[in-house]
């Protein structure tokens, strides 16, 4: 697999970097050295969780989302906020008032995700009862989870439900509603995803269970907040609330970790947020030591999605201000369950093809030459110190073994400070 | 030994060590990993090393556990000290077992232990001597992809 072809949605801006080891030491899949007092990512290793881009002290890691001024490509622009937008601006200021404003900006429309959110948890519910598949059965909608299963999980790729998030679903529908509704054609439509995620760009781009995303970009909540924000400062807050019967308490709950299985109604769900606890219980899953779980969320930010990268509100302030929005707007359904089992029956949830697994290349591509290369790596790893201060330029001394055996450029034992010169 | 062999590794178990249970068989996934073992066999390995691994935990005094890898096939070898196993033909039925009602409430003890162990082999070899313990031989062939 040749690196240049793995897209990532965050770069390093050499100019800011000074090759420090925060990132590289953050890092979840060890993904990340310093060469040349510079933070390298290994495109392979990223799956583009974003930690990176949280620590970095100086600034340095960037988040290649979609510019504001982007959506003037498109002739109507459509967008589609994550409803963890409804939790950035305050408990007082509600989710129509927040949806006013991004029309302001210069969206032709503006669509809830929350609804289809909901609409989301009664096809998983449909799912769970019609796919007697191993279990447990595992949320798609987090794209770091999903590139995390592919890579570090390969042999769980075949739990992963085999159906799209609510995002993409909302935008397949919104492109054809409005394409009919103007009449004119799909590509002439701009949708955008106001996201708290950077991964949302590589799902974008990238997509691993259809031809095109439906989505046309994803616009970073950091970048619009204060366009945002403006607006509700100016906006006179009497004449609002016409259209909050469509919003969705079940929908808005998915911004935070629960959500999603709290829209479902089986009792043996479970939901798993931040990375190192989705590692560890991934890790149980894979060895058969979770039983009787039908299904499993997994969100790699702290807290589910108020937790993201992208997020202004610190997110223990965001996850109230979504309790709160959940008691306001209910918890019964809003939408008509029978139209929903319709639609799953014409397989509109579901992936356009398969997910697969993508596993991290071995130690080498022979099973006696791996073995060998493993031996040899246990062999180097007893030398070293076991300090893992990170000066050699990998994160700790068991990362810096492999890289010697899998003959990393220009690498030698003498990179570390303890046995070099 | 096998002669074929090109990787064997053992790993020790503590019998009644629950906390630690389940060490030695994510040790051997990881390893296969490393060396790239195919996805679905990974996961076949896994789970009935971790079967047997927790069956040793449960029961036993102490055990052993052995990765072989050759060529062709994964082998993961059992061995106890332990109370043996009575009626073997029972032990492999699902469903049942002879765990306290202790462990059922940690969730143990479902009486798949055995049986799930050899569906997720190819071949499976059992042998118990009541009073001195029990070894348990789990084969699982690789795929051409994987010689």
């Amino acid at each position: 697999m040749s690196e240049s072809i793995i897209y990532h949605s965050i770069k390093v801006n050499d100019q800011k970097c000074i090759g420090c080891v925060v990132c590289m030491k953050a890092c979840p899949t060890k993904a990340i050295r310093i060469k040349e007092r510079k933070a390298r990512v290994n495109a392979e290793r990223c799956i583009d969780c974003g930690e990176c881009y949280r620590v970095c002290p100086y600034d340095a890691v960037t988040p290649l989302t979609t510019k504001t001024s982007d959506i003037n490509l498109f002739k109507i622009k459509v967008a589609l906020p994550s409803p963890v937008l409804y939790s950035q601006f305050g408990g007082e200021i509600m989710p129509d008032e927040i949806l006013n404003a991004l029309q302001e900006i210069g969206f032709d429309y503006v669509y809830d995700e929350a609804l289809i959110c909901e609409m989301a948890s009664v096809a998983i519910e449909e799912y769970l009862e019609r796919n007697k598949s191993p279990r447990p059965i595992i949320s798609s909608t987090c794209p770091v989870v999903v590139r995390l299963i592919q890579r570090l999980f390969p042999s769980l790729v075949s739990l992963i439900i085999r159906m799209e998030p609510p995002r993409e679903i909302a935008a397949k529908n919104l492109r054809k509603e409005i394409s009919k509704e103007k009449q004119i054609p799909e590509d002439e439509i701009g949708i955008f995803h106001i996201t708290p995620c950077p991964a949302k760009m590589v799902s974008i781009n990238r997509p691993e269970t259809m031809e095109k995303s439906n989505l046309d970009g994803a616009i970073s909540i950091r970048e619009i907040y204060n366009q945002i924000m403006q607006k509700l400062r100016k906006r006179e807050r009497k004449f609002l609330l016409q259209t909050q019967s469509q919003i969705s308490g079940i929908g808005i709950g998915w911004a935070i970790s629960g959500g999603e299985i709290r829209g479902i109604k089986q009792d043996a769900s479970v939901s798993v947020s931040g990375v190192y606890d989705t590692i560890k219980i991934l890790n149980e899953v894979e060895s058969g030591k979770i039983k009787n779980i039908e299904y499993l969320e997994c969100l790699i930010c702290p807290d589910g999605c108020i937790g993201g990268p992208l997020t202004v509100e610190n997110r223990f302030l965001a996850k109230t201000h979504i309790l709160k929005l959940i008691r306001k707007f209910g918890e019964r359904n809003r939408i008509d369950i029978n139209y929903v089992k319709q639609l799953y029956e014409k397989n509109f949830f579901s992936f356009e093809r398969d997910i697969q697994p993508k596993p991290f290349s071995p130690l080498d591509m022979d099973k006696s030459e791996a073995i060998k290369k493993l031996r040899k790596k246990e062999r180097i790893l007893k030398n070293l110190p076991g300090i893992n201060c990170g000066v050699c330029g990998a994160p700790d001394c068991e990362s810096f073994a492999e890289d010697l055996v899998r003959g990393e450029q220009n690498l030698t034992i003498g990179k570390c400070v303890f046995l070099g010169e | 030994m096998n002669q074929e062999a090109i990787l064997s590794e053992e790993f020790e178990i503590s019998g009644g060590d629950f906390v630690n249970g389940g060490r030695a068989s994510c040790l051997i996934k990881n390893i296969l990993k490393e060396i790239g073992i195919d996805a679905e066999i990974l996961r076949r390995v896994a789970i009935a090393a971790y079967e047997a691994e927790m069956n040793v935990v449960m029961y036993a005094r102490r055990g052993i556990m052995k990765l072989v890898l050759t060529p062709k096939r994964i082998i993961i070898k059992v061995e106890d000290e332990g109370p043996g196993i009575h009626d073997i033909e029972l032990a492999m039925q699902p469903g049942y077992s002879t765990a306290t009602p202790e462990m059922r409430e940690m969730g143990f003890g479902a009486g798949m232990g055995l049986p799930n162990i050899k569906k997720n082999s190819d071949k499976f070899n059992i042998e118990s001597t009541v009073g001195k313990g029990t070894n348990l031989e789990i084969i699982i062939n690789l795929n051409n992809k994987n010689v």
